[in-house]
């Protein structure tokens, strides 16, 4: 070992601190999971004292996940694996590279009574035999005969030695592609209703909205829903601009995001959008009977010429009376006249049958000749987008891939030597075998045991 | 329904097995212990037969999906891993005190899916969020990982109850495994749990970034399944660096179950995105 390391080295390189910190990571995790964060704490603010709130708020308990706090600790986490896995790294690396020697006075010292055999063979055989099975189990075996006794090595599992390395290395690129997301990446969200464009959204941290460098185009929005009512599938039709030409489209669902330009896009909510379309029916007094489409803002002239007539509003559910569109009439005289054309106005003549004498509003006929009539709604939505760029998404991906990586090459497999030695004892032969494993002895001993049962079978159906 | 019906008769399976696991660890004989064996092999058998007629009723029904998409399935696929995880576990030990610690669990958590009050039991569509081949990774990983920390956490127990033993033990205790054994395994079901764990952790996250727009939100069940991982790989770190061993092993093994317990049924009491769960 180098006799450089300091104080502040063997601090950092110390276990003891990455169980500290991962105790007290887990620790303010689990305290932001009990007390209300961001969005939540505006409630909460309204519960306990001003006093108390504003203390609180300056050591940033609200937003526990991106406080000076959990930076701090990540950071310390961070430098504590570098210096750990620097620190590690030489001996681990040199155990890597060391490569055996098959005569090893020192591993059998002190050999016990079971990891020991007696055959009835000649050292040659039993040699052999042992070099064939060591050959079926591992890759690097190496055997070294003497005059009267044979020696064997065989290793294994080396690799698993960075294993550790591999899964500390991923965390590390874990943490730096979290940094990276949360400092160069947005996260937003926009409503667009059918039909409409926008070229900007708004961000989760509040703001000015961000412009895009295109603009987006909701054509169309459809849900399906399940008999219960559950929705089955929502799908937004998309189309991108560029310079107001389109330049893609895309159907955006559920679980599957569409991407341009570096933003993605995520089906995230649907709802109502208002101003949608309705079907009118106009009926002249013994005359003719017209139908119109009409939206909100919509001028008309009537028919007969005697005015024009306005929608106003287009209501989907006014007053728990159902769809209702408010008409305003204007006479060619200047005369005004202003109601709701509700669509099941006749089952609520049956309910109140003066409902006409009570609330003039809601006559349709109040424009003479003129009777509206209205034949149905037709729904208009806006589709809700989460709207994201995270530069840092593949470096957190690749980090989790070597994170699953290392830890199956740790835990599956582990680095061990085996030694056998074969020496004549009396008119038999002596079976020795020691290993050395650095981390999983008791598999290690398994390990031992099989190989030399098999050894013991092997030279037994030879005779 | 025919897999519901199935699924009462399992709970009680796994009820008989766990008494015939008593009954051998009273009696000290192997005779009870093979019943207790072959019981909890019929309630596995038939809880698989009911998980994939539950499976082709769904499809039947026109939204097939796999039965993991609700509380009670999931504790259905909860009970059934501990089950197929110790049943693995005593062939390869060949020692079966372990069961008369890992069956009431299994039970306890068959009997509460059966009878809870509010319990839906009904096959039912998936919302749009959840209709993602992700889903089925995501909680396979996780329950896998689940089942490895409660049998863990049983083995904790067996290792409290072996130690508290004075040194004539009765054959209760004789009939278990040595502490060493009980260390070893200890340790083996917290790796495995662990390695489910990141597993589930991970495709998770890949879900979560197709259908929220975002690998991780904080939000309280994705915290404390972090907490969870970290507790592990404190305890895993203890071991293989600082050299715990014995009793500490177990309080961990404890500790990380709590942690668990709660990352699966406590957050339900906070307000979460994973809010289909309960």
């Amino acid at each position: 070992m180098t006799p450089k390391k300091s104080g502040i080295w063997s601090f950092f390189a110390s276990v003891q601190l990455a169980l500290v910190l991962l105790s007290l990571i887990a620790f303010f995790a689990l305290v932001g999971t009990l007390v209300p964060q961001r969005e939540e704490a505006v409630a909460f603010a309204e519960r306990i004292p001003p006093a108390l709130f504003s203390f609180l708020q300056k050591m940033q308990i609200f937003d526990l996940y991106h406080s000076a706090w959990f930076i701090l600790l990540s950071g310390l986490l961070a430098v504590n694996l570098i210096i750990c896995s620097l620190d590690r790294f030489p001996p681990a690396w040199r155990r890597f590279r060391m490569r055996h020697e098959p005569k090893n006075e020192d591993i059998f010292r002190d050999v016990a009574e079971e990891d020991t055999l007696l055959a009835d063979t000649d050292v040659r055989t039993a040699a052999d035999a042992a070099l064939s099975l060591l050959r079926r189990k591992y890759h690097a075996v190496e055997r070294a005969d003497e005059a009267s006794s044979a020696w064997l090595c065989a290793q294994k599992g080396r690799f698993s030695l960075f294993g550790v390395y591999i899964v500390h290395v991923s965390i590390l690129a874990l943490i730096a592609g979290a940094v990276v997301g949360s400092v160069f990446g947005v996260e937003g969200f926009v409503h667009i209703p059918e039909g409409e464009t926008v070229e900007s959204f708004s961000l989760r941290s509040g703001g000015q909205p961000l412009p895009l460098p295109f603009a987006v185009r909701c054509d169309r929005f459809t849900v399906e829903f399940y008999e219960g009512g559950m929705p089955r599938t929502f799908q937004s039709d998309l189309t991108f601009l560029k310079n107001g030409r389109a330049v893609r489209s895309a159907k955006l669902l559920v679980n599957h995001p569409v991407e341009f330009e570096g933003f993605r896009f995520y089906q995230a909510s649907y709802g109502a959008a208002p101003g949608g379309k309705a079907t009118l029916a106009l009926m002249r007094e013994g005359g003719r009977r017209d139908v119109m489409n009409v939206a909100e803002g919509y001028v008309f002239d009537l028919p007969g010429r005697e005015g024009t007539f306005q929608v106003l509003r287009v209501e989907e559910n006014l007053m728990k009376m159902g769809p209702a569109v408010k008409v305003a009439v204007t006479s060619r005289r200047g005369q005004e006249a202003v109601f709701w054309v509700f669509q099941q106005i006749e089952s609520i003549k049956k309910m109140s049958p003066d409902i006409f004498e009570q609330v003039p509003l809601f006559n349709p006929g109040l424009f003479r000749p003129y009777t509206f009539s209205l034949l149905g709604l037709e729904e208009k939505y806006y589709t809700g987008l989460q709207v994201n760029r995270d530069p840092g998404t593949p470096v957190v991906a690749v980090s989790a891939l070597g994170l699953i990586g290392g830890l199956m090459l740790i835990l599956f497999s582990y680095a061990r030597a085996v030694w056998i030695r074969i020496s004549p004892s009396g008119d038999q032969v002596l079976l020795s075998i020691a290993g050395r494993s650095y981390k999983n002895q008791p598999g290690l001993q398994k390990e031992m045991r099989y190989l030399l049962a098999e050894l013991k079978n092997r030279l037994e159906k030879r005779r | 329904m025919i897999h519901t019906k199935i699924l009462s008769g399992v709970t009680f399976l796994y009820f008989a097995a766990f008494v015939f696991y008593l009954f051998r660890m009273v009696l000290g004989r192997e005779f009870w212990g093979k019943w207790a064996t072959v019981t909890a092999l019929g309630g596995l058998a038939a809880q698989s037969i009911a998980l994939v007629v539950r499976w082709k009723t769904s499809y039947d029904l026109g939204f097939g999906h796999a039965p993991l998409s609700n509380f009670y399935e999931s504790l259905i696929f909860f009970a059934w891993t501990i089950v197929l995880l110790y049943l693995l576990m005593e062939r390869r030990l060949k020692n079966r005190s372990i069961g008369v610690f890992v069956l009431p669990v299994a039970f306890l958590i068959m009997a509460y899916a059966s009878i809870a009050p509010g319990m839906n039991q009904r096959i039912e569509p998936l919302i749009p969020a959840l209709q993602s081949n992700w889903l089925t990774s995501h909680v396979l990983t996780c329950f896998m990982g689940y089942a490895a920390f409660t049998v863990a956490f049983a083995l904790g127990i067996l290792y409290f109850f072996k130690t508290a033993a004075g040194p004539r033990p009765g054959v209760f205790v004789r009939l278990m495994p040595s502490e060493f054994h009980i260390d070893e395994l200890i340790y083996s079901c917290a790796v495995l749990g662990f390695i489910f764990l990141t597993l589930g952790i991970v495709t998770g996250s890949v879900w979560a970034h197709y259908a929220w727009g975002s690998y991780w939100s904080w939000d309280p069940k994705e915290t404390w399944s972090l907490i969870t991982w970290l507790i592990y790989a404190v305890m895993l770190h203890t071991r293989l660096v600082r050299g715990w061993r014995g009793r500490r092993m177990a309080v961990m093994a404890m500790v990380g179950f709590g942690c668990m317990l709660f990352t699966y049924l406590g957050v339900n009491l906070l307000p979460s995105l994973h809010s289909y769960m309960s």
